[in-house]
Order: structure tokens, then C-alpha cells, then sequence
């Protein structure tokens, strides 16, 4: 494993870090904001660029229990309730925070994958992976 | 009282109620409390009031099994045996320590936790602790810093204490020499034991001197309490009437040595709203000094097929001005001869202490700078840790102490120790420290970065210097050394104290439990013996 700081990795593993006052302030700001509706595509924006996510998304490419196409992870995903409510969301802080309750539920639910060491939600890998594969002419 | 057996006439023949071999925690303690019920002792030290090369010298053995133990260093032969090392870590075994588990073979003691705890309440003033208070509960309200908000059901916040520590040659020297009921003996150091003819009656001990002098010593009962490596190098050399050892009619002595296998990996990374100052340090509340940690809930650890683990998190600061990693021996006398010195006493074993501190002095100047600092720089805790624990191992047959060819100069068999850390064990602490990492993004808090590999790698898993298992205890003859009151199966009238009678070692350091199970077999020899 090279040498990763800490702040690179936390920004990978707990995609985003924001309290729930946050949340609930982003919520209420938010909706006074108009807007286009985003698609899973805004997803990809939360992991952070760099090598410690790119390692992860390569792993989670590796996992069995993930798929290995952007449509297939993408499609995956969209199944989780609080991914598909992040998906219609346009506000981006209350898209990470709900991504990062979708990453806990994960947790709890016994969702998780182990990369490059790291216990992680599936939420996350998949994120990381489809980060990578993103198609290029989106 | 104390003689030395090296000095004046000695005697032909020492006699007393109960027979202690050994002054360490178990030997002490047992000794202590037998006197008090109005018993006779005759507590026998191979060593001396204090170290001696020659004493130590009869420890030393070979490391046969995993290398990173040492069977000499990490035991200490004088009064007050290996008390003089120890670093004063404590907690009771859990009640699934003494459990059967059907997920993991040779598992659980023929005793409860219920059974000890009334002992282990009385063991802690020996070891000079707080309140026997062990859960969490009865913490929170008095320390003023949050447990990390896991699911209880999950993980639970584990509490430990920390002995000052107890040197038991400094502590119990004098009262043991003004006790008219114990007689101390020092430079005695059992050599044999006798059984009646034929029978299972042990009737003598054969007591030698490295100056060549030698007695014997009549007791009704007698109890070996040489630490948990030197109980069964006793009785495996007694052959003389019995061919495979004493008590070792069914090849258990000397088996099933466990130990902790000390592990300082994963890391655990918080966001930086978490309140992490429960945990990197001692706290001192209401008469004890605490330390917490992690621990998964038992009904987790039988359902998933874990063996039992305390982390504690070691705080893995940016700045080193945080680190404490200049503690090593140098430091220690330093901090205590200036405690000493503060309260107006000349500290005791000053030499030996100023000789440490000028050994370390590069580690004490560094450590009195960083204290400085720290009290001029703001406070600023750390978000990374790794885990620190004595992790268990699973009982295992062939994790054991035999006997080499090679002697002492009394021509006893020296020790051959052959450590298992096996890759089951470590595999289980990594699915331990998956489950932490689990539960910790659960409540996202932050992520775990597993140090433990797959396949795992032996040479993470250091010796907690924890000798254990060697005379175990076990309801059946065929499957344990010694009953439910510590008594050999196989002999009427002696019994084992210390470590060696662990059926299985848990993840608490073992001196509580030791000196519980002193009280404990006090009891009971008071009415028997
Ligand atoms: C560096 C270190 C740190 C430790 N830290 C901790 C800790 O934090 N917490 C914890 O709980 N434990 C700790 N321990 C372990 C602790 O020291 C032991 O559990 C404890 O001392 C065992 O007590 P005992 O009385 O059974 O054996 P010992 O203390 O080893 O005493 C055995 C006694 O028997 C005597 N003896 C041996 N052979 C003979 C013979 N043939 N005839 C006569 N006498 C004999 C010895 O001289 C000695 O006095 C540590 C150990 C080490 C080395």
C-alpha cells in the first residue's frame, strides 16, 4: 500500500464529510433554488479525483459482488432508495449527504467490500468504479 | 518471616500447613491470605530478596514455535517475581471467556465469571486499583468525555484499569517478613516432588541452593505457583514416581500454552467532529486510573466465529510534539522518581532507576520537552488511530512447553517453548477489526484501513509476556491438568496457582485473574487443607 494521507483518504472513504445540520440546512436552501433535474452522472463528481480513489474504483472493478460495466453499476445502484432520491436531487450538498447515508446503511446492512484494506460500502466502491468508467462523450 | 536458605545452619526439614512455592502475585497473595485464616506457611523463592544473575540463569530455554516471545527476559526469579516487570494493565476475564463455545474446540473453564467475581472485588487491592467496576455504565456519568456513538448491541466501550504498577517485592516484602505465620524462605528452589508410596498423596518437596545446600520441606498440602511456564517445567520433571510427569498421566502438561498475541495495526481514520478524548490516554477518576477501548458484544463474537479482543486506540498524531513514543524504561524511572521526589520521599531502587534514565537519556529529554510543549501549544486530538491489543488465541493442543535435553545446575530439564500464532487466530482478529470498520461507517463516523492481511502475516503478533494454559483447568481428567480448585487431578493434596491454570486466556491481561484465583484457592484450602 503507498503512502496516503489522511485527508485524502477520508475524503474517498466517507464521500464527503457533512453533519446532519448541514443536511438539513442544505435541504431548506435548496429548495429555493431552481434548477435542472441532475442524473446519476452528478454522482460521480463526490468521490475526489486522485490516486487513492482511482485504486479503490479498481478494486471495486475486481469485486465479484459489484458490477463491472458503468450501466451495470449505475443501474445497481439507482436501486438503493437513498441513491435514487440523490439522483433527483439537485442540491449538491444534500446529494452527498445523502449518499453518505446510503454508504451507513450500507454499513449496517452488511453491504461492504474490503479494497486495498480499506472496510468500505459498497455505495462508495461503486462510485469510485463508475468514476473511472464514466463514458466519455457524456 | 524471611530466611535465606544460603545463609546459617539450614535446616533438615521445614515444616507448615500449606506449602507456596513461589512469591510472585499468585505465591503472595496465597501466602497473605492463608496466614490470615490462621494457616501456617512455608513460602519458598528460588531467588533472592532481590535480582540475582545466577537465579535468573535458571530460566533460560529455547523458543522453538513463533519467535517473537522470549522465555527468560520476560519472567523475573527473585521476590516478588515477575511483579517486578509487569506494566500494570488489569481487567477481569469476560463471562464468554469461561464459556463453551460450540464454535471453538477445548473452549471454557469448569468456573463462571459469577464464581470469580467476589474474588476478583477482594484482588483489587493487591494490585492497588479503583472499584471493582468494569462496564462501561458505571463510568459514564462520571468521566466527562462521550463513547464513540456505536450501536451497543455491536460494540461496546470496554473499561480497564491500571494497576501504579504493584511491585509485589516493594509492596508485601515487609509484611510477609513480620507475618510469624508465614516463614519465607529465599534461595529455596524446589526441586522435586515426592509422592507416598504408590499413591497420590504428595508427602515432600526437595528444596535446593546454587551454593549446593538442600532440605525438605512437609506440608499438608502444596501449592506451585512458579508462573505460568515454570508450573509445568516443575511437574514435567518430576518423573521420578510417576514416568511421564506429574499430573501429566494424559499428556496435557505443558499444552495448550496460549498467550496474547500483542497486535498494534489497523487504522482507524474519524471525521474531524468526532470526539475521540475517551480513548488514547489513562484517565484518573474516583480512585482508579481507566483505560478504554473497543470491544465487540459477545453474542457478535459466538455468531461470527471470533475469538475475544479489547482495541484500544492509539492515537497516531501528525505532530510529534503528541507522540508518546519516547516511554520506554528510561522514562518510567524518570516519572516515577520525580512523582517520589514531589511528595518529599527518596524514591526506592534509586541506583537502578538513575541508571535507567541515564541509559534513555535521549527518550527522557525528548519526553520532558514534548510535556512542555504540550502545555504551551493548544490541544489538538488526534483523528487517527490504530488498534493495540493483547488479542486471544484460540486453546490449541500444540501451542506447548516441553523439556529439552539441555539442564540446569540442579539437573532439572530446561524449557523448550513452541508459540502457535496461527493464521485461524489472526484471520479471526481481522473479521474483528472488519467489524469495528463496519460499525464505525455505520455511524458514520469515519473508515478502518485493515493492518491485518490475507494471509495473514505471523510476524505482526508480538509475546504479551502472558504465560498461560499450561496446567489447565478442566472438569474432565482427560482434558484439563487441574480441577475447578486448582487441585492436580491426580494427587489429593497439590495444587496450581497462577496463569498456568487458564482453560482459556481471554483478552485481559492476566494478573487480576491470577491473583482472584490466589484468594479464591485460599478459601478453599482454609477449609481443606
Ligand atoms: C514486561 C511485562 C509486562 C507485563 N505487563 C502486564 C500487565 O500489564 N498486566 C498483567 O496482568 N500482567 C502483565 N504481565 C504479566 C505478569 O507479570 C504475570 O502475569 C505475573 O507476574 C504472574 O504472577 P505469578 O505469581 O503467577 O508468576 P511470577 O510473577 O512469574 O512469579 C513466579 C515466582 O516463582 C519463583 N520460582 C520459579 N521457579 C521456582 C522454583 N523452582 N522454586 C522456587 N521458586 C521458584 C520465581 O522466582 C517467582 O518469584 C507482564 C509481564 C511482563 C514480563
Amino acid at each position: 500500500m503507498g503512502k496516503l494521507t489522511r485527508r485524502a483518504l477520508l475524503g474517498t472513504a466517507a464521500v464527503g464529510a457533512f453533519g446532519l445540520a448541514a443536511y438539513g440546512g442544505g435541504r431548506v436552501a435548496c429548495s429555493f433554488v431552481p434548477r435542472n433535474h441532475p442524473d446519476f452522472f452528478s454522482l460521480l463528481d463526490i468521490p475526489p479525483d486522485g490516486a487513492v480513489a482511482r485504486r479503490i474504483g479498481e478494486g471495486a472493478l475486481a469485486e465479484a459482488s459489484l458490477s463491472s460495466d458503468f450501466d451495470g453499476l449505475a443501474a445497481a445502484m439507482k436501486l438503493r432508495p437513498l441513491i435514487a432520491e440523490a439522483v433527483a436531487t439537485d442540491c449538491p450538498t444534500t446529494r452527498r449527504q445523502l449518499v453518505q447515508d446510503q454508504c451507513a446503511a450500507d454499513f449496517a446492512e452488511g453491504r461492504c467490500v474490503v479494497i486495498d484494506g480499506w472496510v468500505l460500502s459498497e455505495t462508495e466502491a461503486s462510485l469510485c468504479a463508475a468514476k473511472l468508467l464514466r463514458p466519455s462523450l457524456i | 518471616m524471611i530466611f535465606d536458605l544460603q545463609s546459617g545452619e539450614t535446616p533438615k526439614e521445614i515444616t507448615g500447613d500449606v506449602c507456596v512455592v513461589g512469591t510472585g502475585p499468585a505465591g503472595v497473595t496465597l501466602a497473605l491470605e492463608l496466614a490470615r485464616k490462621g494457616r501456617s506457611v512455608v513460602l519458598l523463592e528460588g531467588g533472592g530478596e532481590a535480582y540475582e544473575e545466577s537465579s535468573q540463569a535458571l530460566y533460560e530455554g529455547a523458543v522453538i514455535g513463533h519467535g517473537h516471545i522470549d522465555v527468560a527476559a520476560s519472567r523475573l526469579r527473585q521476590f516478588g517475581g515477575t511483579s517486578g516487570h509487569w506494566t500494570g494493565l488489569c481487567a477481569p476475564l469476560d463471562a464468554l471467556d469461561f464459556e463453551t463455545r460450540a464454535d471453538i474446540p477445548h473452549h471454557g473453564w469448569p468456573i463462571t465469571r459469577a464464581d470469580l467475581d467476589p474474588f476478583y472485588a477482594r484482588a483489587h487491592p493487591y494490585l492497588d486499583l479503583g472499584p471493582y467496576r468494569y462496564d462501561w455504565e458505571d463510568w459514564r456519568s462520571i468521566v466527562p468525555f462521550p463513547a464513540l456513538p456505536l450501536d451497543p448491541t455491536k460494540i461496546l466501550t470496554d473499561v480497564y484499569q491500571q494497576s501504579p504498577p504493584t511491585r509485589f517485592a516493594e509492596k508485601f516484602m515487609e509484611t510477609v517478613r513480620a507475618d510469624p505465620k508465614i516463614a519465607c524462605w529465599t534461595h529455596a528452589n524446589l526441586v522435586d516432588v515426592t509422592l507416598a508410596d504408590g499413591g497420590d498423596v504428595v508427602t515432600s518437596v526437595a528444596v535446593r541452593t546454587l551454593d549446593g545446600r538442600a532440605t525438605t520441606v512437609k506440608a499438608k498440602t502444596y501449592v506451585i505457583a512458579c508462573g505460568g511456564i515454570e508450573n509445568a517445567r516443575i511437574l514435567l520433571n518430576a518423573r521420578k514416581q510417576r514416568p511421564a510427569g506429574l499430573g501429566n498421566e494424559h499428556d496435557l502438561v505443558g499444552r495448550f500454552y496460549t498467550d496474547h498475541m500483542t497486535i498494534e495495526t489497523s487504522m482507524l481514520l474519524f471525521r474531524d467532529d468526532v470526539d475521540t478524548r475517551l480513548y488514547p490516554t489513562s484517565l484518573k477518576y474516583d480512585g482508579a486510573e481507566i483505560l478504554m477501548g473497543l470491544k465487540v458484544h459477545p453474542d457478535v463474537v459466538k455468531a461470527r466465529n471470533l475469538n475475544n479482543n479489547s482495541a484500544f486506540l492509539v492515537a497516531d498524531y501528525g505532530d510529534a510534539v503528541y507522540s508518546d513514543d519516547f516511554r520506554n524504561y528510561g522514562w518510567v524511572a524518570f516519572s516515577t522518581m520525580l512523582k517520589t521526589f514531589s511528595r518529599g520521599h527518596v524514591p526506592d531502587r534509586f541506583a537502578e532507576r538513575t541508571c535507567d534514565v541515564v541509559d534513555d537519556l535521549g527518550s527522557v529529554a525528548t519526553g520532558v520537552y514534548r510535556h512542555a510543549l504540550r502545555r504551551v501549544l493548544p490541544e489538538k486530538p488526534a483523528q487517527a488511530f490504530r488498534l493495540r491489543q493483547d488479542a486471544e488465541q484460540a486453546p490449541n493442543p500444540d501451542s506447548r512447553v516441553t523439556l529439552t535435553a539441555d539442564t540446569d545446575p540442579f539437573g532439572l530439564q530446561r524449557i523448550a517453548l513452541d508459540w502457535r500464532v496461527t493464521n485461524e487466530d489472526l484471520l479471526r482478529l481481522r473479521r474483528t477489526h472488519q467489524f469495528i470498520g463496519e460499525q464505525v461507517g455505520a455511524a458514520g463516523l469515519g473508515r478502518l484501513q485493515l493492518g491485518v492481511s490475507d494471509p495473514p502475516d505471523p510476524d505482526i503478533a508480538y509475546s504479551g509476556y502472558h504465560h498461560m494454559g499450561t496446567t489447565r483447568m478442566h472438569a474432565d481428567p482427560r482434558q484439563g491438568v487441574v480441577d475447578a480448585d486448582c487441585r492436580v487431578h491426580s494427587t489429593k493434596n497439590l495444587y496450581m496457582a497462577g496463569s498456568s491454570v487458564f482453560t482459556t486466556g481471554g483478552c485481559a491481561n492476566p494478573t487480576l485473574t491470577i491473583t482472584a484465583l490466589a484468594i479464591r484457592l485460599a478459601e478453599h484450602l482454609a477449609v481443606s487443607a
